[in-house]
C-alpha cells in the first residue's frame, strides 16, 4: 500500500502532490495495475488533508484513466502511465546540456537558470490548461 | 446546496461591549470551515451563539434549518467544544462516555471506546490526570459520539503540542470522511477556529475571517484562491486597477507597488506581474488593511465586501 | 439524569453516610446510657429538689449535639452553592449543557435529588438528636430555647431546604463557588439569627402572666421566654436611684430606705404595687412553632429556586 506526504509549505496544492505521487508510485512500480490505492478515509487519517482534497486526486486520476473506482470496494489501478519513448531521455539531455552552456556563456547562474525552468514550466502548464 | 448555517445581521453585545457586529455569513453543507481572526475578534462569541449558548442582541441564525435553541432534539445534532476543553477533572473515560449514554437520544458509546483504544488513552483514570493532547481527543470522541450533524469547535489546537495537533486534525478529517467507498461527504459539517490560518488550511476547504467583530471573508477557499491575485510592479498610480478590480491591500515602497487584489475579470495591463498569494496571504491581506483604520478594500464593490461568498 | 447526578455526587453522599452513622453510633451509646441515669436518679432528686445538679452525660457530647446545628448550613454550602457555580467556573457546564438534555431539567433533576438527600439527612440527624434529648429536656426543660429548638423536630429539615436554595440561589447569581459559599453562609446565619433571637418569639401573641416578687413557680414545661421583669402600678418598669438592684431591676426611688436591710426590699416594692411579670410561649405551642418556622423557611425557599430557575432561562450559558 503506497503511503501519501501532503507537504504543507509547498507551493504545490495538496490535491496535486497526491496526484502526482500516485504517477510517480506507478512509474517506479511500487504500485502495480490491479493494486488497491489507499481508501480517502486512510489517507486523511494519516495526512490530515481534506475528505474533498483526496476524492479530487482520486478524481483526477479517474479522468487521466490511471485508476478506477469499484463500487463497494475502493479504487484500484487500471494502467501505467504513458512513458515517454526509449532514448527520449538521454536526448533530451543532450540537448539541456548545450543549453546550459549557453546561457552561462550568456551571463546566467545557476539560480536565474532554474527561476526562467520554473516560470517556463508554469506559463507552459497555463498555456495547456487555457 | 443547503446552507448548514446560514446567518444575517448577527450582533451581540456584551454591556457596552461589542462582540459581534452586523454579521452575514454561509457555510454550505459538507464543509470543514476554518473561522479565523485575531484573539478577540468574535470567533468564540460566534461559535456560542450558533451552538444555542448565547443569545444574539441583534440579527439571527438559522443552523441545520433552525434558530439554536435548548431543545433536546436541536441539541442532539449538534456538537460544541470549548476551547478550556470542559471535562469533568475527577471523573474517568468511562463516567463520561456513560454520561453521554445517559443524555443523548444517539449515542455511539464504541465509537469513543475504540477511539481511544487506538490512540492508548486509559478509560479508568480521571480526566484531570490526562494530558493536554488526551483529554482534546476524549472530548472530540465524546462529541462525534452523538452522531451530531454539525460540529463547532472553538480553537481546539491552542494547547497542543504539533504531534496532538496533527494527530487531532487528522481524526477530524476521518470524522468528515465518507464512510465507505462511493459515498458521497459523511454528512458531518464542521466550523473550527483558529488563530493560525497555517495550522489548519490543509484540513479546511471553506473560510470565514473576522476581525474587529465583522465578516471580512466568506467563501470554499479553492474561491477565494482563484479570486485573489498578488499584483507587483514599477510604482505607479493605482486608479485604473482600482476602476475594474477590488483593493484589497496596497504596499508602496520607492520603486514599487505591490497589490492584493480581488479579481472582475482579467488583469490587462502587462507591466503588472500577477502571482498567485496563499490563503495565508489573503487573510493577513485582510485582516491588515483592516487594522490600518481604513474601510477595508478601495476600489470596485468596496461596499459589498462583507457579502463575499463562494457558494454555488 | 438521576443516574448523572449520582455518579457526580456519589462520594459526598458516602461521606455523608459515613458521619451520620459515626454521629448516630456515638450517640447511641451515650444516650442510652443518660436514659439510664435519669431513669434511676430522676425518682430521687425529684423528691428531694435536687435535679439541677444531675449530670446525665459527659459535657463533650453536649457540644456535639448543639454542633449539629450546623448541618443544614452545610448542605447548604457544599452541596447547593457550588452545584451551579463550580460547572459554570470550570465550564463544564458547556460539557453538561450541550448534551440533548434542556438546562432546565438538568437543574431540576440535580436540585431535587439534592434537595431531598439534604432534608432527609437533616431529619435523620434531627430524629437522633431528639431522642438523644429526651432525659435532657424532661430535666432541664429547654426544649423551646434558641439552641434545642434548632436542632430537635422538623425545623432542621426547613433549614436545610432553604440552605441548599439559598446556595443554588447564590451559585446561579454569582457564578464562582466562592461568592457563592459566602453568601450562603452570611445568608442562612444572618436569616437564622433573625428569626430565632426575634421572629420566633412573636409567631403568636405571647401569653403574660403576673405574679408576687417574691416568687411563684414558673409555667411548667419547656416555655419559651420573651421578655421579664418587674413593673409598677402603672405598667412602668421601676426607676430607681443608686447602683442597687433587685432581681435585675433597679430599686424605685420609694423603697431607697430599705436597701439597709435586703430583705424587707420585696415587701416594700409589692406595698408600691410592683409585680414581677413574664412574657411567654407555653410549651403546648412547641410544635405548633416547628410548623410555622419550617414553613417560613420551605416558602423561602421555594422563591429562591424559582428565581434561579427564572435566570438559568434568562443568561447565557
Amino acid at each position: 500500500m503506497i503511503r501519501f506526504r501532503v507537504n504543507g509549505r509547498s507551493a504545490v496544492p495538496p490535491y496535486q502532490q497526491i496526484v502526482q505521487q500516485v504517477r510517480q508510485a506507478l512509474r517506479m512500480g511500487l504500485l502495480a495495475v490491479g493494486d488497491q490505492l489507499p481508501s480517502v478515509r486512510e489517507v486523511v487519517a494519516a495526512t490530515a488533508v481534506n475528505p474533498n482534497t483526496v476524492l479530487k486526486a482520486y478524481r483526477d486520476l479517474e479522468r487521466e484513466g490511471l485508476v478506477e473506482p469499484r463500487a463497494g470496494h475502493g479504487t484500484f489501478v487500471r494502467a501505467l502511465p504513458p512513458g515517454p519513448p526509449p532514448g527520449t531521455h538521454s536526448r533530451l539531455g543532450r540537448t539541456l546540456a548545450s543549453w546550459v552552456r549557453q546561457a552561462r556563456a550568456d551571463g546566467l547562474d545557476d539560480e536565474a537558470m532554474e527561476s526562467l525552468l520554473r516560470v517556463t514550466l508554469q506559463a507552459s502548464a497555463e498555456e495547456e490548461i487555457a | 446546496m443547503t446552507a448548514v448555517i446560514q446567518t444575517s445581521g448577527l450582533t451581540k453585545h456584551y454591556g457596552r461591549v461589542t462582540a459581534l457586529s452586523d454579521c452575514t455569513l454561509t457555510v454550505p453543507e459538507g464543509r470543514i470551515s476554518a473561522l479565523v481572526g485575531a484573539n478577540g475578534a468574535g470567533k468564540t462569541t460566534l461559535l456560542r451563539l450558533l451552538a444555542g449558548l448565547a443569545a444574539p442582541t441583534a440579527g439571527e441564525a438559522v443552523v441545520l434549518g433552525g434558530t439554536p435553541r435548548q431543545d433536546p432534539a436541536y441539541l442532539a445534532e449538534i456538537g460544541f467544544l470549548a476551547q478550556e476543553i470542559p471535562l469533568y477533572r475527577r471523573l474517568t473515560a468511562q463516567d463520561h462516555i456513560g454520561i453521554g449514554a445517559h443524555l443523548n437520544p444517539r449515542w455511539d458509546g464504541a465509537l469513543v471506546r475504540d477511539r481511544l483504544a487506538s490512540l492508548k488513552i486509559p478509560l479508568d483514570r480521571p480526566a484531570g490526570t490526562l494530558s493536554g493532547g488526551q483529554r482534546a481527543q476524549l472530548a472530540l470522541a465524546l462529541t462525534l459520539a452523538k452522531r451530531p450533524r454539525l460540529l463547532l469547535l472553538d480553537e481546539p489546537l491552542a494547547a497542543l503540542d504539533p504531534l496532538a495537533r496533527q494527530n487531532f486534525l487528522a481524526s477530524l478529517a476521518e470524522a468528515a470522511a465518507p464512510k465507505g467507498e462511493g459515498e458521497v461527504g459523511g454528512g458531518l459539517a464542521i466550523v473550527l477556529s483558529s488563530h493560525l490560518i497555517a495550522d489548519i488550511e490543509r484540513v479546511c476547504d471553506h473560510l470565514i475571517l473576522l476581525a474587529a467583530s465583522r465578516v471580512q471573508l466568506c467563501g470554499d477557499t479553492e474561491t477565494l484562491l482563484a479570486q485573489h491575485r498578488v499584483l507587483t510592479g514599477p510604482r505607479k498610480d493605482t486608479t485604473a486597477i482600482a476602476r475594474t478590480h477590488l483593493i484589497v491591500r496596497e504596499d508602496n515602497t520607492a520603486r514599487q507597488t505591490t497589490l492584493l487584489v480581488k479579481l472582475n475579470g482579467p488583469v490587462i495591463d502587462p507591466t503588472w506581474t500577477v502571482d498567485e498569494p496563499n490563503l495565508e496571504e489573503i487573510v493577513l491581506g485582510y485582516m491588515s488593511q483592516d487594522e490600518a483604520g481604513h474601510g477595508v478594500g478601495r476600489g470596485q464593490a468596496a461596499g459589498r465586501l462583507s457579502a463575499i461568498g463562494g457558494d454555488r | 439524569m438521576t443516574w448523572v447526578t449520582w455518579r457526580q455526587y456519589r462520594s459526598q453522599g458516602a461521606l455523608a453516610a459515613a458521619l451520620f452513622a459515626a454521629l448516630a453510633v456515638a450517640l447511641l451509646i451515650s444516650g442510652l446510657h443518660a436514659a439510664q441515669v435519669w431513669h434511676s436518679a430522676s425518682a430521687g432528686c425529684r423528691k428531694d429538689g435536687i435535679c439541677g445538679n444531675l449530670s446525665l452525660t459527659n459535657g463533650a457530647f453536649t457540644t456535639l449535639v448543639i454542633a449539629t446545628t450546623a448541618v443544614p448550613l452545610l448542605t447548604g454550602m457544599f452541596w447547593g452553592a457550588p452545584m451551579v457555580a463550580h460547572e459554570l467556573e470550570t465550564g463544564t457546564n458547556q460539557f453538561a449543557w450541550m448534551q440533548s438534555i434542556t438546562r432546565r431539567r438538568w437543574l431540576a433533576v440535580r436540585a431535587g435529588w439534592l434537595l431531598l438527600a439534604a432534608a432527609v439527612l437533616a431529619g435523620a440527624v434531627s430524629a437522633v438528636v431528639t431522642w438523644w434529648m429526651g432525659p435532657d429536656h424532661a430535666l432541664n426543660a429547654d426544649a423551646f430555647k434558641a439552641n434545642r429548638f434548632d436542632i430537635t423536630g422538623i425545623v432542621p429539615v426547613g433549614y436545610a431546604i432553604f440552605a441548599m436554595a439559598l446556595g443554588i440561589w447564590a451559585g446561579m447569581l454569582f457564578r464562582r463557588t466562592l461568592p457563592a459559599l459566602a453568601v450562603t453562609l452570611a445568608g442562612f446565619a444572618g436569616l437564622r439569627e433573625l428569626i430565632a433571637l426575634w421572629l420566633r418569639l412573636h409567631y403568636m401573641t405571647p401569653v403574660t402572666v403576673y405574679y408576687k416578687l417574691t416568687g411563684s413557680p414558673p409555667p411548667k414545661g419547656s416555655y419559651l421566654t420573651v421578655s421579664q421583669g418587674i413593673v409598677g402600678p402603672g405598667g412602668q418598669p421601676p426607676v430607681g436611684t443608686g447602683n442597687y438592684v433587685f432581681n435585675g431591676e433597679p430599686i424605685p426611688a420609694v423603697c431607697g430606705k430599705a436597701i439597709q436591710h435586703p430583705g424587707s426590699i420585696a415587701p416594700c416594692m409589692t406595698a408600691h404595687g410592683y409585680r414581677e411579670y413574664l412574657t411567654y410561649q407555653p410549651a403546648s405551642r412547641f410544635w405548633t412553632f416547628q410548623g410555622i418556622e419550617t414553613g417560613i423557611f420551605v416558602v423561602l425557599a421555594a422563591i429562591l429556586l424559582a428565581v434561579a430557575f427564572w435566570v438559568l432561562k434568562r443568561r447565557d450559558a
